[in-house]
């Protein structure tokens, strides 16, 4: 066992660990931060997306030990002061989750590509969640909320191609 | 490999993160068949949850500033460490001119998470048939570079990869990197079919030298045997120039020489099939460069 110091969105826990502890378990039992989901636990569905240090990582394929004195960040951090993310508001908008499992990793996701890429084609959009399956096939609607997101946002450029294609 | 299998824990081990080469190389000797190197850990983590490997250490060679290294010069050409991540490699724009088929290959790994985290030498050391990697880097004749108790060699990629998930490698050796020779004025491509899936059920990985008295072509075959395979018939076939005519024949070579398997994922004369039609294609997206 060792002790590792991870920041869980911006709160600094603390917990004894093995070291064979996956990051996902790491989360989702000893922190209970339940958005992280398990599925398929070898980094194909991508339900288990956390951001490590500003990155998008599968968190069933990270040791729990390798984040010892990094930060992460789950989709309970990218709402502002208990107002949601604009992202999130437009996935309710869109109804863009059915049973909601992937909807944690689709909006965490989603929200980091605006981020980095505020007007991205729908070739963008695809390749930069080529890591995550919705199973409901909320594919569309996802679509349409990150159009919706993307046009509000400034400058105000159209993208390169239609992202809601539906 | 049983896929869909119910192991979702680790087995037991003790993790190292080392800082320097030296450390890797203490903890290598120290641990020999014992441990097992940990880059981005993709592949490594998924094999212990398989059980297909139990090291009672590992070895985390994330942060030796030693493999960090990536550098291009006209001298040396392409040197990759081993801890240098797909993303750093695809990023740093050092493979599109001059390394295409390299870039080609590695730009279709996995997903951008998956690639954030796994790197280039973890993926040759898997030596699985169906990765990408291999046949790319024989296509560009790169060199594995080997580091353990007794010294420093240096072996081609082809026959470092011996047979499937068997590799030239001592237990108390490591490769640092990966050294491609440089290949300005060349062209090269790279062609994979996947039927949708996750997995190459065949591959290609062409390289063609500029012209003039030392031109020679590589064509280099992945996904249809244990090990890559090269093709002499195919590359006399283009050596030439690459013509409507010459890839025409080169198809058909490659369909009737290649020496594909059956396996679970598709059967020989399907891959046969693939051969034709993947050659046909990266030859004539050549053509058209």
């Amino acid at each position: 066992m060792r002790e590792v110091s991870v920041t869980v969105n911006g709160r600094a826990r603390k917990r004894m660990i093995k070291d064979n502890e996956l990051l996902l378990d790491f989360l989702r039992e000893r922190l209970e931060v339940r958005s992280v989901k398990a599925a398929c636990w070898r980094g194909e569905c991508g339900l288990c997306t956390v951001m490590l240090d500003g990155h998008l990582v599968k968190s069933c394929l990270v040791l729990a030990v390798e984040a010892d004195g990094r930060e992460v960040k789950t989709v309970e951090g990218i709402a502002n002061d208990g107002e949601l993310a604009p992202i999130q508001k437009a996935f309710v908008a869109h109804g863009a989750a059915q049973c909601g499992f992937c909807t944690p990793a689709w909006v965490l996701a989603t929200h980091e590509l605006l981020r980095t890429n505020p007007h991205p084609s729908d070739a963008e959009l695809v390749e930069a969640t080529g890591g995550l399956i919705c199973r409901c096939g909320t594919y569309n609607q996802i679509r349409e909320a990150v159009a919706e997101v993307s046009a509000a946002s400034k400058p105000h450029r159209q993208p390169r191609e239609s992202l809601a294609r539906a | 490999m049983s896929f869909g299998s119910p192991y979702t824990t680790l087995p037991d081990f003790e993790y190292h993160k080392p800082t320097s080469l030296e450390e890797v190389l203490g903890l290598l000797k120290q641990y020999g068949d014992e441990a097992k190197l940990m880059g981005g850990g993709v592949g490594l983590i998924a094999f212990m949850k398989e059980r297909l490997m139990s090291p009672g250490h590992v070895i985390d060679v994330k942060e030796v500033k030693e493999l960090k290294i990536l550098e291009n010069s006209p001298g040396n050409g392409l040197s990759i460490g081993a801890a240098v991540t797909l993303s750093e490699l695809l990023e740093g724009g050092v493979l599109k001119k001059d390394y295409t088929v390299l870039h080609e290959a590695l730009a279709k790994v996995a997903d951008p998470m998956i690639r954030l985290r796994a790197t280039l030498v973890g993926n040759l050391c898997e030596a699985i048939p169906w990765v990408d990697s291999p046949p790319a880097l024989i296509a560009l004749d790169a060199t594995v570079s080997i580091a353990g108790p007794d010294g420093s060699r240096s072996v081609p990629v082809s026959a470092f990869i011996r047979g499937p998930v068997d590799i030239d490698l001592g237990p108390s050796e490591m490769v640092t990197a990966v050294k491609v020779p440089h290949a300005k004025g060349s062209q090269s491509a790279f062609e994979k079919f996947t039927g949708g899936s996750e997995f190459s059920l065949a591959s290609v990985a062409v390289s063609m030298s500029p012209g003039g008295r030392n031109k020679r072509a590589r064509v280099v075959y992945g996904s249809v045997n244990s090990t890559p395979v090269r093709s002499a018939e195919v590359e006399e076939a283009i050596k030439d120039g690459i013509t409507p005519g010459s890839i025409r024949k080169a198809a058909e070579l490659a369909s009737e020489k290649v020496e594909c398997v059956d396996d679970v994922l598709a059967s020989a004369a399907y891959r046969r099939h693939l051969i034709k039609v993947i050659t046909t294609k990266v030859l004539r997206r050549m053509m058209s460069q």
